[in-house]
C-alpha cells in the first residue's frame, strides 16, 4: 500500500518545520535507515521550504506510518507536544491523490508556482540514486509528472502572475513588447521597487539608472545593478532617456508631476513611457496618467490585478482537480492489474487471441487436410502455448502470496506487452 | 466546362477558406484562444496558395496584365492584404492581426466573388504595361494603408484598456502598443512610395492616352486626397515624431473618412475607374 506522511505550511509553523527540515538534512544515510524501518518496501524523501513528507510503500500501513512520523519527530527534535497534530497521513487512493496535488503545485502557497515540480523531480533522482524506490514509486512519480504537465498545459493555473512584480513586468512587455534596450529608472529604493528592477533586466532590459535624495545611497544601489546613480535634480534629464520608471520613496509630495512630463513629452520624440509607483504616499502625480503614450500604475493597481490573477487562478484549479481525477484512476488502475490474477487471466487471454488469429490464417490450407488432421493439430498448438504459459503463471501463482510479485508481475507485463 | 475551370475552382476554394479562417480569428478573439488563430493563420496561408494559382492561370491562359476583368482585380486586393498581412505576422509574430485583417480580405473576395467574371474592364485601347503598373502599386500602396489603420484601430484599444489599468484577457490577446506602432510604421513607410510610384504612372499613362479631361474623375481626385493625407501623416510621423496614441487615431478616422468617401464616389459618380 501506498502511504505518506509529513508536515507542511498548513500543519505546522516554520519553527517546526526548520527543525525537522535540518535534523533530515544532516542524516547522510536517511533514505536507507527509512528503508530499514520494518514493513517499508519503497521510500521517497521530498523537501521544500514549506513541505517535508516521506512517500513509501509499505506491506503494513498503520505500524509503517507511525514508525516514519516518530522517526521524522526524533530527527527534528521535537517535544511530544510540538509533534502532536503537525503530521497528516495519506494512505492508497488518497496518497497518490496528494503527490499528484503537490506535483501539480495545487497544494503550493501559491498556487501554480513553477518551483515545486522542480524539486519533485530532484528528489525522485535522489531516490532513484540511492535504489531506495521501486515498480510502485517509479510508476507513481512518473504518473505525477505526468498529471503536473497536464495541470500545466490544459488548465491556467500558471499563466497570470500572481505578485506585484511579475504583474509589473507583464504589463511592461503589453506595452513595450520586447524590453530589449529598454531604460529603466529607480527612485528611492525598496525591496518590491529592487525585485522588479531586476526582474525587468532578466527580461532584457538594457540598463537602470538609480536617482535618490542622497547621491551615496543611490550609488550603493546602483552598484548591485550595475547601473548608473543620479541625483533626483537631474531628475528631468534622466526621464527623457527613461522608458520604465518604478517609483518607491518616502516622500510625502509628488516627485514626478505630470508638468514635468509634459514638458519633456516632446524631447522625448512621444516615446511609450510606463510609470510604476510603488510609494504610498505616491510619489508620481496621478494627472501624468492622462498624458499620451503615459502608463502609470500605482500599487493598488497593481495590487488589483493580482487579485484578480489570483482569482483566476482558483477558477482554474477547479479544471486541475479533474485532471487529477482523471490520473488518479488511472494509476490506480494500474495498481488493480498488479495483482497477479488479472495479470495471468489477461496473459491467457493475449496467448488465446493469438491462436485464434493465427488458425484463421492458416485455415485456407489446413482445409485441404482431414478433419480429425485438423484437431490434432489444434490440440498441438494449444498444448505448445500453455507448456510456454506453464512456468511464468506458476511463478507469479507463487510469488503472490509475497510483496516480491509485484516486480515479477510488472516485469510479465512489460514483456508480453500487456499495458 | 465552367464546372471544370481551375480558375473558378481554386477561386472558390480560397474564398471558401477566407470566410472559415475570418470566422475562427474573429472566434479566437471571443473565446481568448490563440489556438484558433494559429489554425485560421495556416488556413489563410493556404488560401493565398490557392489565390496565387488562380493567378498563374490568369496569367496563362489570357495576358492579365493587360487586361484585367473587376473580379481579377478585387481578388488581387484581396491576394496583396493577404501576403502583406502573412508577412507581417512572421516579423512581428502579432497573430491577432489578422482578426481585425481578414474580414478585409474576405470583404475583398465576397466583392470579387459577386463580379461577373470575364467582363472586360477597359476599353482595348487602355491596354499597357504602364496601366498595368498604375494598377499594382496603387492596389499595393492602398492595401498597406489599410493594414496600418487596422493596427491603429488595435492600437487605440490596447491604449484604453492600459489607461483603464485592466489587464484583463483582451488585453493579454492584444500585441503590445510597441508592437502595433512598428507595423503602422511600416506599412506608412513601404505604402507612401508604392502609391507614389503608382499614382505618377497613372498619370502618365492618362495624359498619353486620354489628353485632358482625367483630372477631374472623382476617383482620381479621391486617390490624390488620400494620397496627400497619408502623406501628410508620414511627414508628422518622421518629422515631426508623431508616436502611438495621436498616430494610431489619425490612421484610424482618415481610414473610416478615405472608407465612406470611396463608397460615396463609387455609387454616386460614373467615373473612368468604373471597373473598382
Amino acid at each position: 500500500m501506498i502511504v505518506l506522511t509529513g508536515i507542511n505550511h498548513k500543519t505546522a509553523s516554520v519553527a517546526v518545520r526548520e527543525k525537522i527540515f535540518a535534523g533530515c538534512q544532516e542524516k547522510k544515510d536517511l533514505l536507507p535507515t527509512l528503508r530499514s524501518i520494518g514493513g517499508v518496501d519503497e521510500v521517497l524523501y521530498l523537501s521544500t521550504c514549506n513541505r517535508v513528507e516521506i512517500l513509501a510503500s509499505v506491506t503494513e500501513d498503520d505500524m509503517a506510518l507511525k514508525a516514519i512520523s516518530g522517526f521524522l519527530a526524533k530527527s527534528g527534535g521535537l517535544t511530544e507536544q510540538e509533534a502532536a497534530g503537525c503530521f497528516y497521513e495519506y494512505r492508497g487512493e488518497k496518497a497518490v491523490r496528494h503527490v499528484f496535488r503537490v506535483a501539480s503545485s495545487l497544494d503550493s502557497m501559491v498556487m501554480g508556482e513553477a518551483q515545486i515540480l522542480g524539486q519533485v523531480k530532484d528528489a525522485y533522482r535522489e531516490a532513484l540514486e540511492q535504489y531506495s524506490t521501486g515498480v510502485v514509486i517509479n510508476r507513481l512519480m512518473h504518473c505525477s509528472f505526468r498529471a503536473a504537465k497536464r495541470v500545466r498545459s490544459e488548465t491556467g493555473i500558471a499563466v497570470n502572475p500572481v505578485s506585484v512584480s511579475h504583474a509589473a513586468v507583464e504589463l511592461a512587455k503589453k506595452i513595450f513588447g520586447s524590453l530589449d534596450g529598454k531604460k529603466i529608472l529607480l527612485i528611492g529604493a525598496g525591496e518590491m521597487a529592487e525585485l522588479t528592477g531586476q526582474q525587468l533586466i532578466e527580461k532584457g532590459a538594457q540598463s537602470i539608472t538609480v536617482a535618490n535624495r542622497s547621491l551615496a545611497q543611490a550609488e550603493l544601489l546602483a552598484e548591485r545593478f550595475h547601473g548608473e546613480a543620479a541625483s533626483l535634480d537631474d531628475l528631468e534629464k534622466i526621464l527623457i532617456e527613461t522608458d520604465i520608471v518604478i517609483s518607491s520613496t518616502g516622500a510625502s509630495g509628488f516627485i514626478v508631476t505630470a508638468e514635468m512630463l509634459r514638458n519633456i513629452h516632446h524631447r522625448r520624440r512621444n516615446r511609450l513611457l510606463f510609470l510604476i509607483d510603488i510609494a504610498v504616499p505616491r510619489d508620481i502625480e496621478p494627472a501624468a496618467s492622462e498624458l499620451e503614450n503615459v502608463f502609470l500604475y500605482n500599487i493598488d493597481n497593481l495590487q488589483d490585478i493580482v487579485d484578480e490573477n489570483v482569482n483566476a487562478r482558483r477558477k482554474e484549479a477547479i479544471k486541475a482537480e479533474r485532471i487529477i481525477d482523471e490520473e488518479v484512476e488511472r494509476f490506480v488502475n494500474w495498481q488493480k492489474a498488479l495483482e497477479s490474477v488479472p495479470t495471468i487471466v489477461s496473459l491467457r487471454n493475449k496467448a488465446e487471441e493469438i491462436v485464434q488469429t493465427e488458425m484463421e490464417k492458416a485455415s485456407g490450407w489446413m482445409n485441404d487436410l482431414k478433419k480429425e488432421d485438423r484437431a490434432r493439430i489444434e490440440w498441438l498448438v494449444n498444448s505448445i502455448v500453455n507448456k510456454v504459459l506453464h512456468s511464468p503463471v506458476t511463478v507469479m501463482k507463487e510469488e503472490s502470496s509475497e510483496f516480491n510479485s509485484r516486480d515479477i508481475v510488472a516485469a510479465v507485463r512489460r514483456l508480453f506487452r500487456l499495458d | 466546362m465552367i464546372s471544370a475551370d481551375p480558375e473558378l475552382i481554386s477561386f472558390q476554394i480560397a474564398l471558401v477558406l477566407c470566410a472559415v479562417s475570418t470566422i475562427g480569428y474573429l472566434s479566437s478573439l471571443l473565446v481568448r484562444k490563440v489556438r484558433l488563430a494559429k489554425i485560421s493563420t495556416w488556413l489563410l496561408s493556404i488560401a493565398s496558395v490557392f489565390l496565387t494559382v488562380k493567378f498563374v492561370f490568369v496569367v496563362i491562359h489570357s495576358s492579365w496584365f493587360l487586361n484585367p476583368d473587376s473580379r481579377d482585380f478585387f481578388s488581387f486586393c484581396a491576394w496583396s492584404v493577404c501576403v502583406i498581412y502573412l508577412f507581417l505576422q512572421f516579423k512581428t509574430k502579432t497573430r491577432v492581426l489578422g482578426a481585425f485583417i481578414s474580414p478585409l480580405i474576405l470583404l475583398f473576395m465576397i466583392a470579387a466573388a459577386g463580379e461577373e467574371a470575364g467582363k472586360a474592364v477597359r476599353p482595348q485601347n487602355l491596354q499597357s504595361w504602364l496601366a498595368a503598373l498604375h494598377l499594382l502599386l496603387t492596389i499595393f500602396g492602398e492595401v498597406l494603408f489599410a493594414i496600418a489603420s487596422c493596427a491603429g484601430l488595435m492600437f487605440i484599444m490596447q491604449n484604453r484598456l492600459l489607461k483603464n489599468k485592466k489587464l484583463s484577457g483582451m488585453s493579454r490577446l492584444l500585441p503590445s502598443l510597441n508592437d502595433l506602432d512598428r507595423i503602422n510604421h511600416m506599412c506608412l513607410l513601404w505604402g507612401f512610395p508604392l502609391l507614389s510610384v503608382g499614382i505618377i504612372a497613372g498619370v502618365v499613362f492618362a495624359q498619353i492616352s486620354w489628353k485632358t479631361g482625367w483630372l477631374t474623375d472623382p476617383k482620381i481626385v479621391w486617390t490624390f486626397i488620400a494620397w496627400i493625407v497619408y502623406g501628410f501623416l508620414l511627414h508628422q510621423r518622421l518629422a515631426i515624431g508623431w508616436k502611438g496614441y495621436r498616430m494610431a487615431l489619425f490612421s484610424g478616422i482618415i481610414f473610416v473618412l478615405l472608407f465612406v468617401s470611396y463608397l460615396g464616389v463609387k455609387i454616386c459618380f460614373s467615373t473612368l475607374h468604373n471597373f473598382i
